[in-house]
Parts: C-alpha cells; structure tokens; sequence
C-alpha cells in the first residue's frame, strides 16, 4: 500500500476543521440524491437505449447482435413508423393550433366581467382534470357507431335538416350515421377532437393570466388616442400577449407529440396505420413483437425530435428565471 | 340600443355553445353511470335516464374495485412522498448556494429536459432495468420509476418557494448556533410548508393520473392502477359503460377535491405537467 505524496501534503496543509465535513459539502449532500435518483433513471436508459438501437435483440430469442445502423435503414423503409411519423405531426400540429386558436377565443370570451363567470370558470377547466383514460371512455362511448349519443343526434337533426332544404328546394338528404374511430380518413381527427375537448382549458388557464397581465390603461390610452377594437386587438393585445401564447404552443405542441394513451384507448392504432403515431409504434415493437432493437432506434429518432422543440423551451424558461 | 342588446345575445349564445360542448361529455358520464342498460345500449339512446339506478356502482364494490383505487393511493402516495424529501433538499441547495461552473444550471437543464422526453422513449431500457433488478410488476419498482415525471416537478416548484424564504431568519438561526441541516429542519420547512401541500397535491394529481409506465411495468391485474384498470375495461368490454362510468367517476373524485384545493398554484402547476 502505497499512498500518493499529495495526500499527505493536503493533510498536513489543512487548517484544523472548524466544521464537521458534513456541514462544509452540505450543499452537494442535499442535492446528491436527487442526482443519483436522475442519473439512474434517465442518464443509464438512454445511454442504453442508444447503445440498443444499434443491436438486434428479441429479447425473447436470446443474445443482442451487433448490426450497425440497420436498425435505422429499417426504420425508413418501415411504412407503418413512416406513418406514424406523419400521423404525429398531423396531430401535433392539428390540435396544437386549435387548443391555442379556441383557448385565445375562450380567454377573450372570459377576460371581460360578466354575472356567472367566478361559476363558469371552474367548471370550463373540468375536463383537464380528468385522467385521459376516463376522458377516452367517455368519448368511446359518444363514439360508437350504433349506441352512441353523436350519430343519434346526427340522425335525429337529420329531419330538421331535409326541411330546411326542403324550403330551399334541395332534395332530402338520408340519415347518416359516421365511423368515428372506424373511417380511416376521420379517425385520426376523432383523436384529434378528445385531445382538444380535454386541453384547450390549459392553453386557456395560460393565456387568461396573459390577457389578465395587460394593464388595462393602455386600452384606455389607445381608445382616447381614437383606436378600434380590431386595431386595439392587433397593436396591443397581441405583441402583449407573445410570451403566453408562445408558453400555450410550445407546452401543447411537446404534448401532443408524446401522443400514446388516447390512441392505445381508441383506435389502438387503426384503422390500418391511420392513427399510428410514433409513440405507439415504439410500444408495438417494443412490447408486442419484443423487437428491442428497432424499438430503441425509433426512440432516439423520437428523443432528437423532442429535443429540437424543447430547446426553444428551456432557453425561454431560463431567459425568464435569470431575468427576474 | 338595439345593437347592444344584438351584442348581448350573441356573447350569451356563444357562451352557451362553448359550456355546452364542455361540460356535456361530463353530464353523459354522471347520467350513464346512473342509467339503465335499456337507456344506453340502444340505437335510440336516453337523454335524460328514465330510471335511476345505483347498479354500476354495486357491482364496481362486488368487482372489488377498491382493489384498483388502493393501488393507485399506495403508488401515488410513497411516489409523492419520495419526491418530496428528496426534491425540497435539491431545491434548497440549488436555491441557497453557489454551485462551481454552473452546476445548478446545468442541473435545471437537465430536468426540464427529461419533463419533456416522452415516456416511452424510456420505457425499454427502464423495462431491462426493472426487470434485473426484480422490481418489475412490483408497486415500489412503479413507485421508483415516477421519480421521472414527479421529481423534476417537484424539484422546480419547490425551487419557486424556497427563494421565497426570506434567507434573514436562516442566518438568525445560524447565529443562535443551528446546523445547517437543524435550519433546514426547524426553519425552512415550516415556511415551506403550503408550498410542499401544492407540490404534493400535483405529484399526486401526475401520479394518479399516469397511464404509460404502469401499462408497461405492471403485469397482475390484482396490482393494476386505476387507469389500467379502465383502459383493460374499455378494451374488453365493449358496452359495459354504466360500469366503466362509474369507475371513472370513482377515479376521478379524489382528484376534483385535490384539485379545488389548489386552484390558486393551478397555472404553474399545469404549466410544467408535460405528460
């Protein structure tokens, strides 16, 4: 056993310690086992999902093989994750822009005083407060084709409907009942619509407090100054309001691009590929076919997706923390 | 005159359309769980139930259901309970002290990076993970796997109340010859203590709620959470739906009252929760 000379140079070199060791690194003792917890639970996994995506491994047959950037190549030619692909852009971008769209329109709807609001406000946040898998249940059920209450309701407006075109001299028109979750051009949208019924409320709460944050002289001053209501929209509601509509998309877009338990609860991916989407392929290869490999290669394809949008975020974040 | 009242009219139609489409989904969901089969189960479903019925909520209680909901409490509570000591001490150091090179911003980074990662990007090498240690299918490998999603979470919340702690009445006790560890005990976390209440009402809320990892990590229904629960349901059952309602409602009460207790932190709290 051999110590190093440093050792005792520090040793000797030392004044006498006021304070036990425990007090001095108190600080990196506080925060070590949250950094433990996070190194093992996110730092491993994806060092190892990046190691897996260049192997072949059904876990089920035995041993990884080396195979390059196969897995990749694969990915690529796979049409099932090339939809996916899409279908999560589609609904990322789809009901992004419509939660943010009818949140802003809620938010102005809500921004003015009137009886009932302090009633209503609570009541319009309601379905964020529900667990998606209780949300799905409810709309499958409104959903379904025979039994539920959506193509009732298109059935029994259908009469309404042929009389006014009846006054138009327009020929009836014939009951009709939709595939909701069933059409393979509509059930992408179908998802779509859950996704808006249950999130709008947050792009909501976001740009309510926004709008709130406006102080309401400068309206006063733009109105004495002879402005309108669409100028007064435009010139000041607007460039105010960037940061939180901003938040709004960025928050909805990282969301919605996770998209898995709406579609596993609904569609389960169908019709045919028509409401694949990333995360679900990954889940199917994974945890169905057990086809580790290409699994984690569409995970990093993911992740490096994720990472681009979120990095727009993190920079706004820390530009507001370091600011105030 | 007239216009104003034209203006009137039209906000109150608009405001009706709108709580229309909001809350009726809601309705449907109380009003199926209290209806009848005849009511729901046909081309000509009930808008309003013809008989009222407490059914579906016997035989979620003869289905042992409970079952679900205290699975979901257990996972929920030690989750919550684990993030809350580990992440009030990280946000203190992070707020309370200098760390070398940035260290504390990297550290933020880095959380907020993982809040946006998506799950199931995750999900295969935390399965291999769990599945050597033989903590999969087990409630405390879940409990340790939502340290992902609650832990940042907590991390970052806590760090909004700590600066809040006016850092006089730490040196105070500093003075009268506290450690630190006693002034983070005696001092700090009494002052912090709503905020923890919010931040563990969210982890619990995040937690109830989450559906991806507990589908993947847990096998035996007699373990299964909540969500699970109703997604097998609404797989299997194609109609069950006075049932299946029911145990929505059930799920879903806990965390109505939770959250009406924190409506005022409800913006922040919803803002980081990136499922």
């Amino acid at each position: 056993m051999r110590c190093h000379p440093l050792f005792f140079k520090l040793m000797r070199s030392k004044p006498a310690p006021k304070r036990p060791w425990h007090e001095r690194h108190f600080n990196l003792l506080l925060l070590l086992p949250a950094l433990l917890i996070i190194a093992f639970l996110t730092i491993y996994p994806l060092v190892n999902v990046v190691r897996l995506s260049f192997y072949e491994y059904n876990y089920l047959r035995g041993t990884p093989k080396f195979v390059g950037v196969e897995n990749y190549v694969r990915l690529f030619r796979d049409r099932f994750f090339l939809d996916g692909l899409r279908n999560t852009f589609y609904f990322s971008i789809a009901a992004t822009v419509a939660e943010v769209g009818l949140g802003l329109f809620l938010a102005i709807l809500f921004h003015r005083r009137f009886r009932g609001r302090r009633l209503l406000l609570p009541l319009l946040i309601f379905p964020m407060m529900l667990s998606t898998m209780v949300v799905c249940s409810i709309w499958r059920s409104m959903y379904h084709f025979d039994y539920g209450i959506l193509n009732h309701l298109l059935e029994s407006l259908t009469p309404a409907v042929n009389w006014v075109l009846g006054l138009f001299g327009r020929s009836p028109l014939e009951p009709i009942r939709i595939r909701w979750l069933f059409d393979p051009d509509l059930a992408l949208w179908s998802v779509v619509l859950v996704d808006i019924w249950q999130w709008t409320p947050m792009a909501f709460l976001i740009l309510l407090a926004g709008l709130q944050s406006i102080p309401r002289e400068l309206y006063e001053a733009a109105k004495v100054d002879g402005a309108s209501g669409p100028a007064l929209f435009r010139r000041i509601t607007l460039p105010l309001l960037r940061n939180h509509l901003f938040l709004a998309l960025l928050l909805r877009s990282i969301d919605t691009f996770k998209i898995f338990d709406k579609v596993y609860a609904l569609t389960g991916g169908g019709p045919g590929s028509a409401t694949e989407t990333i995360s679900f392929y990954i889940y199917r290869e994974g945890f169905k076919y057990f086809n580790m490999g290409r699994a984690s290669a569409a995970s990093v394809v993911m992740f490096l997706a994720v990472t681009g949008v979120s990095a727009l975020y993190i920079r706004q974040v820390l530009g507001r923390t370091s600011a105030q | 005159m007239l216009s104003k009242l034209a203006r009137r009219l039209g906000f109150c139609v608009l405001l009706l359309l709108v709580m229309t489409f909001v809350l009726f989904p809601i309705y449907w969901m109380i009003t199926t769980s209290l209806k009848v089969p005849l009511d729901y189960a046909t081309r000509d479903p009930a808008w309003f139930p013809t008989r009222l019925t407490g059914e579906h909520y016997l035989s979620l209680w003869r289905g042992r259901a409970y079952r679900y909901l205290g699975n979901t409490v257990l996972v929920a509570m030690s989750a919550t309970a684990l993030s809350l000591s580990v992440g009030l001490m990280a946000a203190y150091a992070l707020a309370r002290f200098r760390f070398p090179a940035k260290l504390d911003v990297l550290f933020l980074l880095w959380v907020l990076l993982v809040r946006m990662a998506p799950p199931v990007v995750m999900a295969i090498p935390l399965y291999t993970t769990l599945r050597t240690l033989g903590l999969l299918n087990t409630h405390l490998g879940l409990m340790v796997v939502y340290q992902i999603y609650v832990l940042p979470y907590a991390i970052w919340m806590l760090l909004g109340f700590v600066r809040e702690v006016p850092i006089e009445v730490e040196e105070a006790a500093a003075i009268d010859g506290a450690s630190k560890w006693k002034t983070l005990r005696a001092v700090v976390l009494p002052l912090v203590g709503p905020g923890l209440v919010a931040t563990a009402i969210f982890s619990v809320i995040m937690t109830w709620n989450e559906f991806i990892y507990a589908l993947l990590f847990l096998r035996t229904p007699d373990r299964f959470t909540l969500p699970i629960h109703i997604a097998n349901f609404i797989t299997e059952y194609e109609i069950l739906w006075g049932e299946l309602m029911a145990i929505g409602i059930m799920s879903s009460l806990p965390i109505l009252f939770l959250s009406g207790y924190v409506q005022r932190h409800l913006l922040k709290g919803f803002a980081m929760q990136l499922k």
